[in-house]
């Protein structure tokens, strides 16, 4: 049995950020299309995450002598979960701001840290996260992809693929063999810093169902890399992602991805006047599961704050966030379907993107298999 | 008394009840915790009620604790009450506080009892042997067993948010989130136990349908998960906000 989440509370110090980053919002979001705004830590706005990081609030959990802001977790809890509810464009520097500045202040070399999270603070640095092959996804201790000792560094072939923003982002870090075979499985894994100027790589978008190209497929031919490439010890790399790992399960943004579309549809049934009982009883449902999930998520954090490392919590609340997330798109569906009279045009783009996109909400960082699995490990079964 | 003196010494008390427990109840004190102190009683806010309620849930079939707890707010001699909402009701609370008041506490004892369920789940899976081991090591029983362990927490989660305050100013609103959350989380856990623990846990001997049992009859009472989500629906459509405020606000 797991120890229960305690309950948090945000202190009225990191509250207090809250009106200054919605008005912000308001502003800047002002006439942007819901459709649009639904893909949120999918839109990519590199200017965007500039203005935001020109105001503080890209790494405000990062040391201030590194560029960021030296806040609390429940301060980036705030931001998040504004910057995510609004569906505000911050894919460019998400993934660099989340997981990639901790991981180089933890085990990157002085210059790396130096030189890079303070431009990640700013803005300036995109990273992704090379994770998937061709033939390796959930299995990820099956990457084939390799780095070979050089007398500067290291050699790098293979290829990633659904990689988030590999085409736009400055930096990869990467998950790949520094030795044995495929069949030695966790060991022998490493993490590889790569700047994805270096010749021999190349990157090319790949065009999901909605249109978009948030993902791609990114090739290494004899790229040579420098000895302070390798983050943290060689050999390592499989204990250190997942420990990264725990950083993108344990946010508010496995919560937000559909609230869009309840703002649109409630503003929508608003519009007409006193709901039906079916309609009151679907903003009921969706709401309790709402606000159950962020009581979670902020208990979560909490955790954090302490010190602690909620990897199954944050998995939880991951597994049961993705598959609420999941249900708004196929509920209103099925509320919008037997109204009378017009839908307006915007609420039904917002909808389409969503039915088509959410099943990715229970695949990307790690998938409802694999976190279920995690929690049965947590529970004592395997 | 510190917290976690007192929860034992309730624990204790619960554990070693006779035949006819009110005499014994009464003579704890347990009852009037929500009284006044200066009436006798411990001036206890809900957040001390959650664990008292969640632990009497835990313990399946015991008497009618909570409820009487409740009732005793506007009547000190009330034992025995399986339903307090008439009686706060008859006291001058009104109506609408009356039924939220006792459905956030229905909803704190269905967690404690969603609790047990897990408990019991667990210990079932990792002792019952089928085709030569333990069917906890089956995957498909794993992720039933991580899906109710999900709802575990979001069920106790929902019912602790709803138990904050003085106990007439409870909220309405986080009272439709615990008692429509908890009434979600009992059919799934409910439903995962049974099917975990198969046709051992349909025998009358067996403790199991003990617990299912006392989560349905508390699904029924006090309002049910649609009428809770009619409620929590009419509130967030007649206010101006989005849905992310509207949440942080229970």
């Amino acid at each position: 049995m797991l120890a229960p989440l305690v309950p948090a509370a945000i202190s009225p110090e990191d509250e207090a950020l809250r009106s200054e980053v919605r008005a912000f919002l308001a502003e800047r979001l002002a006439g942007v299309p819901g459709a649009l705004r639904a893909r949120t830590w999918m839109g990519f706005d590199a200017d965007f995450s500039r203005d935001l990081a020109a105001r503080g609030w890209v790494g405000l959990t990062l040391p201030v002598e590194f560029g960021g802001g030296g806040r609390s977790p429940f301060a980036r809890f705030v931001l998040i979960e504004e910057l995510l509810a609004a569906g505000a464009p911050v894919a460019a520097h998400w993934i660099a701001e989340r997981q990639s500045a901790p991981l180089l202040l933890r085990y990157g070399t002085e210059a790396q840290r130096q030189d890079i999270v303070p431009r990640i603070c700013r803005g300036e640095a995109f990273f992704c996260i090379g994770m998937s092959e061709p033939n390796s996804g959930s299995d990820l201790a099956s990457v084939r992809t390799r780095a070979e000792r050089t007398a500067t560094g290291w050699r790098l072939n293979g290829s990633k693929i659904w990689t988030t923003y590999g085409h736009k982002a400055h930096y990869m870090v990467a998950l790949v063999r520094t030795s044995g075979g495929p069949d030695d499985r966790q060991s022998g894994l490493s993490q590889l810093l790569i700047d994805l100027k270096t010749p021999g790589v190349t990157a090319r978008p790949i065009r999901d169902l909605a249109g978009d190209e948030h993902f791609s497929e990114v090739f290494f031919e004899d790229v040579d890399l420098p000895e302070d490439a390798l983050i943290g010890q060689e050999g390592q790399g499989w204990s250190q992602v997942n420990a990264e790992l725990a950083f993108e399960r344990s946010g508010p943004e496995r919560l937000y991805s559909s609230t869009v579309l309840i703002d649109e549809w409630m503003d929508f049934i608003r519009s007409r006047g006193g709901p039906t009982e079916s309609e009151a009883e679907l903003a009921g449902r969706m709401l309790a599961r709402l606000a159950t999930l962020r009581n979670m998520s902020l208990a979560v954090t909490g955790q954090l704050a302490r010190g602690e490392s909620p990897v199954v919590e944050a998995s939880m609340v991951k597994d049961l966030g993705a598959s609420f997330e999941q249900s708004i798109p196929a509920l209103i569906t099925d509320h919008l379907a037997s109204v009378e009279g017009p839908v307006p045009a915007p609420l039904l783009a917002t909808l389409d993107y969503l039915a088509g996109m959410s099943p990715t909400f229970s695949l990307r960082g790690g998938t409802r298999e694999i976190l279920r699995g995690i929690i049965a490990r947590g529970l004592g079964l395997r | 008394m510190s917290d976690d003196l007192f929860l034992d010494s309730f624990r204790k008390l619960l554990d070693g009840l006779g035949a006819d427990p009110w005499p014994e109840l009464s003579a704890s004190g347990f009852l009037d915790v929500l009284r006044p102190e200066a009436e006798g009683g411990a001036g206890l806010d809900l957040s001390g009620l959650f664990p008292l309620a969640f632990e009497t849930g835990r313990r399946s079939e015991p008497p009618a604790i909570v409820q009487t707890l409740l009732a005793r707010l506007v009547d000190p001699e009330a034992l025995d009450c399986a339903d307090a909402a008439p009686v706060l009701a008859a006291g001058g609370v009104p109506a609408e506080t009356a039924r939220a008041l006792c459905a956030a506490a229905d909803a704190a004892v269905m967690a404690g009892l969603i609790d047990s369920l897990q408990a019991m789940t667990l210990d079932h899976a990792s002792t019952r042997r089928q085709f030569g081991r333990e069917i906890s090591k089956f995957q498909a029983i794993q992720h039933q067993i991580a899906v109710m362990a999900e709802e575990v927490m979001a069920a106790r989660m929902a019912a602790e948010t709803a138990l904050m305050g003085a106990p007439l100013e409870v909220s309405v609103a986080a009272t439709a989130v615990a008692k429509l959350r908890c009434g979600e989380a009992a059919l799934v856990c409910s439903g995962v136990a049974h099917a975990v623990h198969g046709a051992i846990g349909v025998s009358a001997e067996h403790a199991l349908h003990r617990y299912t049992g006392a989560l349905h009859r508390l699904r029924l009472s006090h309002g049910g998960e649609a009428w809770w989500a009619r409620r929590l629906g009419e509130w967030a459509l007649s206010q101006r906000e989005d849905a992310a405020t509207l949440a942080r606000s229970l």
